[in-house]
């Protein structure tokens, strides 16, 4: 149990009086304990993957071929798009069977690699959490030791991630972005002033619920937020499996044959 | 926005080592490029980019007690950066030897065989993997015509962003280990390797792999590994040579007392491929805050936390998505 909620249900406890107290309390550890954690912080270690059908089209879509139909995973529904970008997508949504860069095996992006379907493991330490993604192995480093931004580096694939704890939620912020992945199938896109926020938080201890609010000035009129719901791998002796996707095109003249 | 200036990847990686240290207007035209970002970059807080110290020889370290620091899980603690101390990926048998059949004239002699590091065949002591015939005939093709691929079979596949595999991640670019409850990871610029410690059997067979299926478990001051599900592809550098997919391999990382180097001891075994098993030695050494960064074994930046404590940087590890290959003319 953290300090804050040992203070919150202290506080409850004097409220309630003791007889109250007592079964209270009780339901505060109860429920504390059902998450698993590491140095007084929830421990997301282990592997993740999202059922929903995000990677597809984050928006609102109805059947197509290869595609399920889905709600979207975005409050509000639609992308708000400033009008060149929206151009910029509809061409995009067009040639998207040619221009994903998920087709050429590429790193997915953020939030693209939590939400593509295929699974993903995170390793937990008090200082950093490393994310392995199965596709192309990509490798995410969230920092949570107190370091900032760098100042004015490259722009990264993945972006650069510096983390810190609200309470029982990891609150990372993403930023120093290109502009070359895409954030699903359909060609939903972002620039180089692309901004994430995200917040992970355990629903129980199966199960993350995943928020992130996402600003792009050059290509959204204003922020807009997601959510998915990402599920432990639970399969017995289940592991990554390494998928370097982009090799597959000369996979075939190694090694050398009798 | 910031263009990514990969002189990194662009340059100094296209290179075998001996271009690094003999064709110094390479690095300063690398050098060039690097100036446009703000950011400190390796070279800027390290050596200039003179050159990467290199051993000709190094210590034995027997398997014993790790009476070092452990982790909550007890696995001893050797969590972070290292490199191999002898050369690059250029030649196995020969690491500080070039790249066999270069025509690069711009070489300076070399010297005695002995006066170079050994060959990383550390057994059988002729420092030669004891292919059967038909290998090493391929072997010796590779060597050929490498340095003019006229086919997609002689190039090198880490020259097309391809994982380096075992073993050779361990002597290319500096690497990152971190460890977990029942994991030790590697984290190389050519790939990750997830090593498993608890009792999950491997992967089926039919699944072959880049880096193969690792499980490990400690020993002491020793991480034995088993490696298989090979898929055989990797090469073990410019100088051809491979294992197959029906290889195996038994690692021993035996760490010394000071948690300041390790040797990798492993034994290859592959009867398809290979007449008799052999053993490959690689040393290694620690790098830490009190090193400099050098662009190559510890290619980092510096940071400071939220105690004021210097901690260690890396690029985001990307290879594909930014260019072609690794490869600025031999590959």
């Amino acid at each position: 149990m953290n300090t804050l909620s040992k203070t919150k249900s202290s506080k409850s406890v004097l409220a309630l009086g003791l007889l109250f107290a007592f079964s209270f309390s009780e339901i505060a550890v109860a429920a504390d304990k059902k998450i698993p954690r590491s140095e007084g912080k929830p421990d997301f270690s282990g592997i993740w993957q999202t059922t929903s059908a995000a990677d597809f089209d984050l928006e609102p879509h109805s059947n197509r071929k290869n595609t399920p139909p889905s709600a979207g995973i975005i409050e509000g529904g639609l992308i708000p798009y400033l009008p060149d970008a929206y151009a910029k997508k509809q061409k995009n949504f067009e040639d998207r069977e040619k221009l994903d860069p998920a087709l050429k095996g590429y790193t997915l992006g953020v939030p693209r690699s939590v939400y593509y379907p295929e699974p993903f493991q995170i390793f937990q330490r008090k200082q950093d959490l490393t994310l392995v993604h199965q596709f192309g192995h990509s490798v995410r480093t969230i920092y949570t030791n107190g370091t900032p931004h760098p100042e004015d580096p490259n722009d990264w694939w993945l972006g650069d991630s510096r983390g810190h704890w609200e309470g029982d939620t990891l609150v990372v912020d993403v930023k120093h972005f290109n502009d070359k992945t895409w954030l699903d199938k359909a060609g939903n896109f972002h620039s180089d002033a692309f901004h994430v926020v995200e917040k992970w938080a355990f629903l129980d201890a199966n199960t993350i619920e995943y928020k992130a609010t996402i600003e792009d000035p050059k290509v959204y009129s204003y922020p807009w937020n997601i959510g998915v719901i990402l599920h432990r791998h639970r399969e017995k002796d289940f592991q990554l499996i390494e998928d370097y996707r982009f090799t597959l095109d000369y996979d075939e003249f190694y090694p050398p044959k009798q | 926005m910031k263009k990514n200036v990969l002189k990194h990847y662009l340059g100094v990686s296209g290179l075998a080592f001996f271009a690094v240290v003999f064709l110094p207007q390479i690095g300063q035209a690398a050098d060039t490029n690097k100036a446009k970002t703000k950011q400190k970059k390796p070279a800027e807080q390290g050596n200039g980019g003179g050159g990467i110290p290199r051993e000709k020889s190094f210590p034995k370290i027997s398997s014993e007690k790790w009476t070092g620091a452990r982790l909550a899980d007890g696995q001893p603690d050797i969590s972070g950066f290292w490199s191999n101390t002898i050369g690059n990926h250029g030649n196995f048998t020969d690491p500080q030897g070039g790249v066999i059949n270069d025509p690069n004239p711009n070489r300076i002699p070399k010297g005695a065989r002995a006066d170079r590091a050994p060959s990383r065949v550390s057994d059988p002591i002729d420092g030669q993997v004891p292919f059967q015939p038909w290998a090493l005939d391929k072997v010796k093709e590779f060597q050929v015509k490498f340095h003019d691929p006229t086919t997609q079979n002689f190039v090198e596949p880490l020259a097309r962003c391809a994982p380096g595999g075992v073993p050779k991640s361990l002597y290319w670019h500096g690497y990152e280990i971190k460890q977990y409850p029942n994991y030790v990871v590697f984290f190389f610029d050519s790939g990750t390797r997830i090593i498993h410690l608890d009792d999950k059997p491997n992967l089926p067979s039919k699944i072959k792999l880049w880096n193969g299926d690792s499980r490990g478990h400690w020993e002491g001051n020793t991480l034995v590994v088993d490696v298989s599900n090979h898929n055989g592809k990797a090469l073990f550098g410019r100088s051809g040579e491979f294992i197959s997919e029906n290889g195996h391999v038994e690692e021993h990382y035996i760490f010394n007392k000071e948690n300041t180097r390790y040797n990798y001891e492993a034994v290859f075994n592959d009867s398809t491929v290979y007449t008799q098993p052999f053993t490959v030695t690689i040393p290694a050494r620690r790098w830490t805050v009190a090193d400099k960064a050098d662009g190559w074994n510890f290619d980092v930046w510096f940071a400071k936390d939220s105690a004021g404590k210097t901690t260690v940087e890396h690029e985001e590890r990307i290879c594909t998505e930014n260019n072609g290959g690794f490869g600025l003319g031999a590959v």
